[in-house]
């Protein structure tokens, strides 16, 4: 197997030291087949094990390791070395404060995830006993693509909105996840999450730049159900308007 | 006591979107629609001055035949063209037609767009006596 030397640049921040982040290089003897996190892992394991970053499966299942790589939000996991060159820069996720190094500070997210009450609002609750709300492969398909979701937060780092507003936007993620249970057919929360998704900080607050969906490494595409969710809401307001009620 | 110390990075509201490439394309986007307003104003006032009567409208007509608002209208026909091409590649993100199991493809709704845009173009065309 060929090896290869990266010069692998990564934004660093201990807040016991740094005023401010700096980056340091480290040059790890890389093997072809590796990924950006195989790289970290190897600076953590044989050169510097202060080094703090998040990751757990390794596969792109379980969206712990966001970073930025080369500029642009990645799943350390999913990028591979051989489409980089020799120099490969780390840094944290954009638009989250940084806790260390590449660690980031995503309680803003935690919280905003469970303003959009992520969960079936059932019409009438049943019993385990009751069985399955039952649904055909026509309507799990309306809504499929954005439950894939895994929270890395690739699409709160390249959303410019969630920056400028100073995370007062709900973001791509939790939005999209809004949208997928007011798209499910066993779902009738539509009304319990308006006040989040049509506010001024939810879909209205998007202007459809589009960069989350770019980025976002399981083909949810937030933009897009944002897009959609803001139909709803206009039809939801006029309909409240003349006095019909919404789901 | 906490050892806490998070790090804010601040983000430039003037100049973000000279960060990415996307972001330039995207206000790009954004600028090019003040041109369709400003069009869409020249348009507008043309109905008022052929409200006013022939001289205005004749008025009118010569204005737009200006060399100089000729080069402004080739140049905001340049921004037309960006706003219609990014926004028709966005529609199917916001448009999605399910039928059954599976959705239309992006590809036959951004089609049938260009294909309306013809049509109607060459409405306008043939109304105009041109084509």
């Amino acid at each position: 197997m060929s090896k290869r030397n990266i010069q692998l640049e990564v934004l660093r921040y201990r807040p016991e030291q740094d005023r401010e982040p700096v980056f340091q290089t480290y040059t790890v003897p890389c093997e072809e087949e590796w990924v950006v996190l195989d790289a970290l892992n190897y600076v953590k394991d044989e050169i510097d094990r202060t080094l703090s970053y998040r990751w757990s499966c390794h596969m792109f299942v379980c969206g712990s390791c966001g970073f930025k790589i080369n500029g642009e939000p990645k799943l350390g996991c999913k990028a591979f070395l051989r489409d980089y060159g020799d120099k490969i820069r780390v840094e944290p996720l954009d638009n989250f404060p940084i806790e260390r190094d590449l660690v980031v500070v995503i309680d803003d997210f935690v919280d905003k995830l469970q303003s959009v009450k992520p969960y079936i609002i059932p019409k009438e609750e049943k019993s385990v006993a009751a069985g399955e709300y039952i649904q055909t492969p026509a309507q799990l398909k309306t809504f499929k693509q954005y439950s894939m979701c895994i929270n890395c937060l690739l699409c709160y780092s390249a959303c410019p909105q969630y920056g400028l507003t100073n995370q007062e936007f709900i973001g791509p993620a939790a939005l999209a996840l809004a949208h997928r249970y007011n798209m499910d057919s066993r779902d009738v929360g539509r009304s319990a999450r308006e006040h989040v998704l049509a506010s001024h900080e939810g879909v209205w607050e998007c202007s459809f730049v589009g960069a989350c969906s770019i980025v976002c490494p399981k083909d949810v595409d937030p933009a897009g159900a944002i897009q959609q969710a803001k139909f709803t809401s206009a039809i939801d307001y006029l309909t409240s308007m003349v006095g019909i009620g919404g789901k | 006591m906490s050892a806490r110390k998070p790090y804010v990075r601040k983000m430039s509201k003037t100049s973000w979107f000279l960060t990415h490439a996307r972001f330039k394309s995207y206000m790009l986007h954004e600028v090019s629609s003040v041109f369709v307003a400003l069009y869409m104003w020249l348009l507008i006032d043309g109905l008022f001055r052929l409200a006013k009567g022939p001289e205005a409208w004749e008025a009118w007509l010569s204005f737009i035949k200006h060399p100089l608002v000729v080069i402004l209208s080739l140049i905001a026909f340049a921004f037309f063209i960006i706003h219609t091409t990014s926004w028709f590649k966005a529609v199917p993100q916001a448009m999605r037609i399910q039928t059954g199991e599976h959705f239309v493809d992006g590809k036959l709704i951004v089609g049938g767009h260009y294909v309306a845009l013809g049509i109607f173009s060459l409405f306008v065309l043939i109304l105009a006596g041109v084509a």
